[in-house]
C-alpha cells in the first residue's frame, strides 16, 4: 500500500487545525454576558422580608449569601426548592445566609407555597423588580452565590442541585 | 421499570452493533460468507433494540412517567400530546437517542438492500455503518443516558423549551433534518467500503448515488422547514440567519449537492474519483461537525442544547472520523483512480460539472471559516467576536450566482470535446429567456445589481432547463409519431434520473430569485396603535381592534387583533401574539402571517399596553416568500422522481429506438 503524501498532507492541514479549534471552544461559554457579573460587587439592595424585617445586602459581608430568585408559578423553582432547603439545612448550620426573593409573584401565593414545601430561609419582596434588573435577572430561577467580601462568586441559570450549590460554597467556607 | 427496560435494549443495540463490526472486519477480510451474514443480522438487532429503545421512552413521554430522567427533564403534564411525543427530540439526550433509531432504521434498510450484491465492497460498508454505531449506541449508553432513575420521581416536570411549543411545524423539522444527517452514514460507509476495497465499479457507484439522493432529500427538505419555522415563528420576519446551526446543516448539503454532480461524471467519464468519494466523506463528516456544534455548548444559537459532557466525546469522534478518513484516502486513492486522461475541453459539460464543484467546495469552505472564526479569533486574542450576516451575505452572493450560471451553462453542453461555435449555439434560447427574465425584474420594479444578476441568470438557467426537458419529448414524438404529451411522459420516465434533477433545478431557481428579491425588497416599519385607531402601511390599512388574554394549561398568550384591508379590499383580521410559558421569564412572540403570491403580510406583536389601551407592532411587507416554501416543494417533488427506484424489468426492455431519443441518462 502507497500513501498518496500529498493527499494526506493537504488533508491534515485543513483538519488538525479545525479540531484544534474546536477543541480550544471547550470551557468557553459561548453566551458569555450571563458571566459578566462574576467577580463583581453584587449591587446593593435593601428590601424586605414577607414578615417585615428589612435586609441591606452591605451589612451581609463576612459570610458567604445564596440569593435564589424564585416565583411559585415556575415549575424548575419547585424542582430546586428542595435541594435550596437541604442546602440551608447543611450550610445554614455553618454560617452561610441564604434568602430567597420572591420574582414577580405575590407573597398571598408565596406564603401557602412555602407552609406547603418547608421554608428554612426568608423569602424577600421586590414588588418593583428592581433588585432583580440590577441583578440582570432574565427569568427565574436565578440564584447567586457571593463571597464573604460581597463579591458575586457564581450565577446558576435555571434550577441548582444540592451538589451545585455545594461545589461553590465548600470553597468558601 | 422504564429505565431498567430502557437501558437494556440501549446495551443490547450497542453490544449488536460491537459483533456486527467484529464480524464486519472478518468478512471483509476473511471474505467470509458467514460472518458477513452475521454483520447483516446484526444491524437488524441494533434497529430492534434502538426501535425498542425509542419506544420506550416515547411511552413514558406519553404517561408522563417522571422516574426516567429524561422525561423529568422535559416532561410536564400540562403540555398538549402532540408536544409530548416532540419531546423525544427537544432535548440533548432525547435526540441522540431518535438519532441511534434512525440510525437502526438506515442500517437495516442497507443491510436488507445489499443482501448478496457487491461482495466486495458490502462487508466494509456494514463495518463501517457498525462502528458508527457503536459510537451513538455508547453516547445512548453513556454520557447521553436518557434513562436515568429518578428516585423519589417528581409530580410534575418543566416541559421542553417553549419555542418548540410555539408551531406545529417542530413536528417535522427536526426529524426530516435527523433523516437528513444520519443517513449520510450510508453514503459514508460505501465510499469508505470503495477505499478499502480499493474498487469504485459502476453499480458501486449507481447504488451510492442513490443512498446519496434520499438523505439529500431529506436534508433539503429539513433545512427550508426549518427556514419556514423560523419564518413563522422568531418574529424577526426572516428565514435565515446564517446562524452556526444554519451552517452546520447546509454544509452537508453543499457537498453532497456536489457529490451527486460530480459523481455523473464519475460514473460516465471514470474519472474524478477520488475527488468524489472525499466528498462524500466530507459530508458525513460534516453532519457529524454540526452535530457536535449543536451539542457541545461550544456555539452559540437558538438552537444549542444546554452544556453537556458529550462534547469532548463527540469531538474525539470527530477527531477519530476527520484524521481517519484523511488516512484512508490517502492511502487508497491510488488504487481506485483511473488511467490519468485530462478532461475534455473548456466547454463541455463535465468541465461545468467541475465548476460547479469547485463553486460548491469554495462555498462550503466559505461557511466553515466564517462559523469557526469566531473560535479561532478567541482562540488567538482572547475576545469573543460574532461573524455576522454581512461576510455570509457578500461571500454567498457571488458564489450562489455563479452556481445559477453554471446551472443554465451545464446542461446545455454536450459531453466531451465540442466545438465552441456549436456550444454557443446551443445557448441561444437560454440567453433569450434571460433578456426576458431581465427585463421582468426590471418592470417589477428591482434595481439592486445582484438581484437582477440572479433573475437573469435564473432566467437563463430556466431556459436551458426547459430546452433541456422538450427537445428530447419533440425527438421521441417526431421518431415514434406520438403525441407531444405521451412522448413527454415517455422520457420522464425513462430518463427519471436525469429530469428529477432537472425538476429539483427549477425549485433552486425560485428559490434563488425568490431569496434574492425577499431579502433585498423586504420593508419594514413599526407602528404603535390606540384601539379603535388605524394606520397605512404600503398598500395595507391596519386596525387595531383589541387585545385578550388567553389561558392555556402550559401558557398564557397576549392576543392583539387587527382588522386588515389592502386596497380597499377586507382581507379579514390577523392576531399576532405574545405567548407567556410558565417556565419562562420573557415572553414569546407568535407572529401571524398573510401569504401571498406577490407578498406576505407580516405582523410581529411587539408590545401591548392595557392601560393605554395601545399596541406596538412589527409590520413587513415581504415580496415573493411564499415562493420559498413551493420552490422547496418542486425541489423534493424532483428528488423523489429521480431517487425513486426503477423496476428491473422495465429496464430490461426498453426498446433501442427509444433509448436513442432518450438522450444521455445522466
Amino acid at each position: 500500500m502507497k500513501l498518496n503524501w500529498k493527499v494526506l498532507l493537504a488533508g491534515l492541514l485543513l483538519v488538525v487545525p479545525l479540531i484544534g479549534v474546536l477543541a480550544s471552544g471547550f470551557g468557553r461559554d459561548p453566551r458569555g454576558v450571563s458571566n459578566q457579573l462574576e467577580g463583581k460587587l453584587a449591587p446593593d439592595f435593601t428590601l424586605t422580608t414577607m414578615e417585615g424585617s428589612p435586609v441591606t445586602r452591605s451589612n451581609l459581608t463576612g459570610a458567604p449569601v445564596v440569593l435564589n430568585f424564585w416565583s411559585t408559578w415556575c415549575q424548575p423553582c419547585r424542582v430546586e426548592h428542595p435541594h435550596l432547603q437541604q442546602a440551608a439545612q447543611v450550610y445554614g448550620a455553618r454560617g452561610v445566609r441564604f434568602f430567597g426573593v420572591l420574582y414577580n409573584d405575590t407573597p398571598e401565593a408565596a406564603r401557602p407555597f412555602l407552609a406547603r414545601n418547608g421554608s428554612l430561609f426568608p423569602t424577600l419582596l421586590d414588588p418593583s423588580q428592581r433588585v432583580a434588573i440590577d441583578f440582570g435577572v432574565a427569568g427565574v430561577p436565578e440564584t447567586f452565590i457571593l463571597h464573604p467580601d460581597g463579591r458575586i462568586v457564581r450565577k446558576f441559570i435555571g434550577p441548582v442541585s444540592f451538589a451545585d450549590l455545594s461545589a461553590v460554597l465548600e470553597p468558601l467556607l | 421499570m422504564i429505565p431498567l427496560l430502557g437501558r437494556t435494549a440501549v446495551l443490547l443495540a450497542l453490544a449488536a452493533c460491537a459483533v456486527g463490526l467484529v464480524t464486519g472486519v472478518v468478512a471483509a477480510v476473511r471474505r467470509s460468507p458467514e460472518a458477513l451474514r452475521w454483520s447483516r443480522w446484526m444491524a437488524y438487532a441494533f434497529f430492534g433494540a434502538s426501535t425498542l429503545a425509542t419506544g420506550l421512552m416515547e411511552y413514558a413521554l406519553l404517561t408522563h412517567d417522571f422516574s426516567v430522567d429524561y422525561v423529568a427533564e422535559v416532561g410536564s403534564r400540562s403540555t398538549p400530546v402532540w408536544v409530548s411525543i416532540v419531546s423525544l427530540w427537544s432535548s440533548l439526550d432525547g435526540s441522540i437517542l431518535l438519532w441511534a433509531f434512525v440510525l437502526g432504521l438506515f442500517m437495516a434498510v442497507f443491510a436488507w438492500s445489499t443482501k448478496g450484491r457487491h461482495p466486495e465492497q458490502t462487508p466494509w460498508a456494514l463495518a463501517t455503518v457498525h462502528f458508527v454505531g457503536v459510537f451513538f449506541a455508547f453516547l445512548v449508553a453513556g454520557v447521553a443516558n436518557p434513562f436515568g432513575l429518578v428516585d423519589p420521581a417528581p409530580a410534575d416536570g418543566p416541559g421542553p423549551n417553549p419555542l418548540l411549543q410555539n408551531h406545529i411545524l417542530m413536528v417535522v423539522h427536526p426529524p426530516m433534518l435527523y433523516l437528513g444527517y444520519v443517513g449520510m452514514t450510508i453514503p459514508f460507509a460505501m465510499g469508505a467500503a470503495a477505499l478499502f476495497a480499493g474498487r469504485l465499479d459502476a453499480a458501486w457507484t449507481r447504488a451510492l448515488r442513490r443512498w446519496m439522493l434520499v438523505p439529500w432529500g431529506f436534508l433539503t427538505v429539513g433545512i427550508i422547514l426549518g427556514g419556514w419555522w423560523s419564518y413563522e415563528v422568531l418574529g424577526w420576519g426572516g428565514w435565515w440567519a446564517w446562524d452556526p446551526v444554519e451552517n452546520a446543516s447546509f454544509m452537508p448539503w453543499l457537498t453532497a449537492t456536489a457529490f451527486v454532480h460530480s459523481a455523473m461524471v464519475m460514473e460516465r467519464k471514470d474519472q474524478l474519483k477520488g475527488w468524489t468519494i472525499s466528498l462524500v466523506l466530507a459530508t458525513f463528516l460534516l453532519t457529524l461537525l454540526g452535530t457536535f456544534m449543536t451539542r457541545s455548548g461550544v456555539f452559540n444559537s437558538v438552537h444549542s442544547f444546554t452544556q453537556s459532557p458529550i462534547g469532548p466525546v463527540f469531538l474525539g469522534f470527530l477527531g477519530v472520523c476527520l484524521v481517519g478518513s484523511v488516512l484512508l484516502v490517502a492511502a487508497r486513492v491510488d488504487a481506485m483512480s483511473p488511467p490519468k486522461e485530462g478532461l475534455a475541453g473548456p466547454a463541455s459539460r463535465e468541465m461545468a460539472f467541475l465548476g460547479n464543484n469547485l463553486l460548491f467546495a469554495a462555498f462550503t469552505f466559505t461557511v466553515l471559516i466564517g462559523t469557526v472564526y469566531p473560535l479561532l479569533n478567541e482562540a488567538i486574542t482572547g475576545k469573543q467576536i460574532s461573524v455576522g450576516q454581512p461576510y455570509f451575505d457578500r461571500m454567498s452572493a457571488p458564489i450562489g450566482i455563479g452556481i445559477v450560471f453554471l446551472m443554465g451553462v451545464g446542461p446545455v453542453l454536450p459531453w466531451g470535446r465540442v466545438e465552441g461555435a456549436a456550444a454557443l449555439r446551443r445557448l441561444a434560447v437560454p440567453a433569450v429567456s434571460a433578456v426576458v427574465a431581465l427585463g421582468l425584474g426590471l418592470l417589477g420594479g428591482q434595481r439592486s445589481g445582484w438581484v437582477l444578476a440572479t433573475i437573469a441568470l435564473s432566467g437563463f438557467a430556466l431556459g436551458a432547463t426547459v430546452l433541456e426537458v422538450i427537445e428530447p419529448a419533440r425527438a421521441r414524438a417526431r421518431a415514434l409519431g406520438e403525441g407531444l404529451g405521451t412522448a413527454f411522459g415517455q422520457v420522464l420516465v425513462k430518463a427519471r434520473r436525469r429530469y428529477g434533477g432537472y425538476i429539483v433545478h427549477v425549485g433552486v431557481l425560485i428559490i434563488a430569485v425568490a431569496h434574492a428579491v425577499a431579502t433585498a425588497t423586504t420593508e419594514k416599519t413599526t407602528v404603535t396603535l390606540i384601539e379603535g385607531g388605524s394606520t397605512q402601511v404600503g398598500e395595507y390599512a391596519l386596525t387595531y381592534l383589541g387585545a385578550e388574554s388567553l389561558d392555556e394549561p402550559h401558557r398564557r398568550s397576549l392576543v392583539a387583533r387587527f382588522g386588515v384591508s389592502r386596497a380597499g379590499e377586507e382581507l379579514g383580521v390577523l392576531a399576532p401574539r405574545l405567548n407567556h410559558y410558565k417556565t419562562m421569564g420573557q415572553p414569546i412572540g407568535t407572529p401571524e402571517v398573510r401569504s401571498g403570491l406577490d407578498e406576505d403580510l407580516y405582523l410581529s406583536l411587539i408590545n401591548v399596553d392595557p392601560v393605554a389601551r395601545s399596541a406596538s407592532v412589527d409590520v413587513l411587507i415581504e415580496p415573493l416568500v411564499w415562493w420559498l416554501w413551493f420552490g422547496g416543494g418542486v425541489m423534493s417533488l424532483g428528488t423523489v422522481v429521480a431517487a425513486w427506484p426503477a423496476r428491473r424489468r422495465t429496464a430490461a426492455v426498453v426498446a433501442p429506438a427509444a433509448a436513442a431519443v432518450d438522450g444521455v441518462p445522466s
